[in-house]
Formats: structure tokens, sequence, C-alpha cells
């Protein structure tokens, strides 16, 4: 017994050392309120080495380009003990609602498919010009009866619609202000029922900020679903 | 000291020509992407579950650059990245989604969630009844001999 004891410290301090190190992160979830008319949203991911042997960020990946990642100046090897912070700029583009941005990193000698953590970046963008449905559909051979989209502008400066365009002919666009500035309702109507059609709604509106001025609905015509056909009679 | 130091060398030892012998017998670590359906997340589907010879409209979620060097023959592009016209970009795959009675959405690998935001856009404009992820996504894909690596646009 004697002699296993060494044995088993060995084995043990071995043991430990064969365990993956770990970075340790305050959050690993970062949400951020972006207000409507900035371009760039910055946050930062601290960490620190909590494990007894040096860590090194081998790789990370935030799989979009919108996405840009800056490890503390470049450095990517923390001796135990030392902190480190993950900067991750999210570039807005054309992006609005809830946006989750996330970023693999792979430590050590993590393999390529699994990286041992991750971070995401959760950003909120205002909603400046709402429409409700965004599609509009019909069923080939089913009634031809209008169909509304409704459009409400969120932001406290009033937004108004110029013009409503479709780019297809088979269908009709009529736009009717409800709230000047605030609220409008666009009227679909196809002109054919036989066939499947699609048409691109686009509206273009006042809003200064130019990611926001033009938006895009849809209006199909299109065959019975499966689940549409099967709850008829 | 020495007993133990020479224990230790013949656990090592025995270890180490056991792992020699797996390897010789068995051959290297299978580095395949695994796909068990009961462990999905919601939403999702193995490439096993998927007819292949069905209607699937298969949706690139990946960088442009990246779909045009290798995306599934026959996929649209569909991104959140901000460098694209967003808007011009949905309606190219808009028209093709409504005709397709299946719509499966894939990314990089298992551990891009890109796949999954993209699919509830699609969702969300309500073109597509059935839109689902393709788990382990392109690496998937590549792995079942689907992918051929070319540079024209899919």
């Amino acid at each position: 017994m004697r002699v296993l004891n060494p044995l088993l410290i060995i084995w043990l301090v071995l043991a430990v050392g064969l365990q993956a190190a770990k970075l340790e992160f305050k959050d690993q979830l970062k949400e951020v309120n972006a207000p409507a008319d900035v371009t760039t949203v910055t946050t930062d991911f601290e960490f620190t080495n909590p494990s007894d042997k040096p860590v090194t960020i081998a790789k990370s990946d935030p799989g979009c380009s919108c996405l840009k990642v800056e490890i503390s100046g470049g450095k990517l090897r923390y001796s135990p003990g030392e902190s480190g912070v993950i900067r991750a700029t999210f570039d807005m583009g054309n992006f609005s609602g809830t946006v989750d941005k996330m970023i693999a990193l792979w430590l050590d000698d993590d393999a390529p498919e699994k990286p041992s953590m991750s971070l995401t970046v959760r950003v909120h963008i205002p909603i400046l010009v709402g429409l409700e449905p965004k599609t509009v559909k019909w069923e080939i051979g089913g009634s031809r009866e209008p169909q509304t989209i409704k459009v409400r502008m969120a932001g406290e400066k009033p937004i108004s619609v110029k013009t409503v365009s479709s780019s297809s002919a088979d269908f009709s666009c009529e736009l009717k202000t409800v709230v000047a500035g605030k609220e409008y309702e666009i009227t679909v109507t196809p002109r054919e029922m036989n066939s499947p059609g699609m048409a691109v709604i686009r509206i273009e509106t006042d809003c200064e900020l130019v990611k926001h001025r033009t938006q895009q609905a849809f209006g199909v015509v299109r065959k019975p679903t499966p689940a549409a056909a099967a709850a008829k009679p | 000291m020495r007993a133990a130091l020479g224990q230790l060398a013949v656990i090592v030892g025995i270890s180490l020509a056991a792992a020699a012998g797996t390897y010789w017998i068995k051959g290297a670590p299978a580095r395949v992407l695994r796909c068990d359906p009961s462990r999905l997340k919601p939403g999702e589907l193995c490439l096993q579950q998927v007819p292949l010879d069905g209607p699937v409209l298969w949706v690139d979620a990946r960088l442009r650059k990246e779909w045009q060097a290798n995306g599934l023959p026959g996929s649209v592009l569909w991104n959140l990245d901000g460098a694209e016209d967003t808007q011009a970009m949905e309606a190219e795959a808009a028209l093709r989604i409504v005709d397709a009675p299946r719509v499966i959405v894939y990314c990089g690998d298992e551990n891009c969630g890109l796949s999954h935001q993209v699919a509830e856009k699609i969702r969300a404009l309500q073109l597509a009844e059935d839109v689902s992820v393709l788990h382990g996504g392109w690496r998937a894909l590549r792995e079942a001999g689907l992918i051929k690596d070319s540079n024209r646009t899919p």
C-alpha cells in the first residue's frame, strides 16, 4: 500500500493535467438595445482563466461577415488567473428586430468540428416600419377577395408611405392612409386565380434612415397546401 | 519509489499497447458527423430523414462566396450577411420558396446557428408550410457525397 500511494498521487496529477481547461466568462450572452440610427454595436465579453494551466484561444469564428471579433489586442495565450476581453463589433447592416449572433471559440486542442465554447450577442434593433402580414396568400381556384397589409410606423418622428408598387401585373395594390405619418393600409388583389403567381410588393417611405426606407411584402397565389386540402371536407 | 515508477511504466505500457491494438484493429478515431434523431433541436432533422429524391428546396445560409464555391446544386442563397442586398436576396429566394413543398436550410456545420435564424425568417414570412434545419449543415451534405466543390453558382 505504501508503494501505491506515490503511484496514486502521480496518477491523479496526470489525470488533472489531462482535463481540458476552459475560460470563465462573466456572461456568455450579451443583450444590446441598439438605437435605430447607429451603424455598429460593440460589446465586450470579459473572461478569466480559472484553471491552473495556460489556455490558448486557438480560433474564433463569428459565422457572419457582419460580426468582427477582437481578442485583447491579439493576445491569445492566458496564464492561470489571467484575464482578457473578447470584443464583438456588430455591423447592423439591414437587420431589424431581434438578431442573435454566435461566436464559436476553439481552445487549445479542440477538434475542428467541436469548439468548446460559444458566446452570443443578442441585438434588439427597432422596427421603424412594421408590416403585418408580410405575405398575403390565395389558393388557386379560390375567391379573389382582396387582402390588407397594415403598415405601422414605430418611430417618434412621422414616416409617410410615398409609393407602393407590385413587381407583377397580376397583382394590384392600393394604398390608403389611416393616420398620416403613422398608419397605412395596402389592399392587394390578384387578377388571376387559375394559375400560380407571385409579386414582390415594394413600399417606399420617406424614413430618414436609408436602411428602413424601403420595405417589401409578398403576394402569392398557389396550390392548396396539403394541410389546407386535408382540412376541406 | 523505484517500484512505484516501475508500476507506472507497466500501466502506461499496457495502455499504449491497448491503444495501438485498437487503432490497428478499428482504425483511426472516427470524426464523421453522427445525427441522432432523438437528440435534435426543435425544427431540425437528420440528413437520413430527408428523402433525397423528393421535392426539397435547399436554402444555403452561408456566405455568398461559400455558396458559390460549393453550395448544394439547386440550392438558393439566403443568409444574414450585412454585406448583402437583403431585400433583393429575399425576393429572389422567395420566388423559389413559394413553389417548394418542403424547404430545408443548412449552414456550415452543427455549430452554426445561422440556419435556425434563416428558417425562422422564412417561417415568419409564411412563404412555406414545411421549413426545417439540417443538423450538421453543409458538413453533413459533404460527408454524404452530395457536395462537389466547384467555382460555379449552384
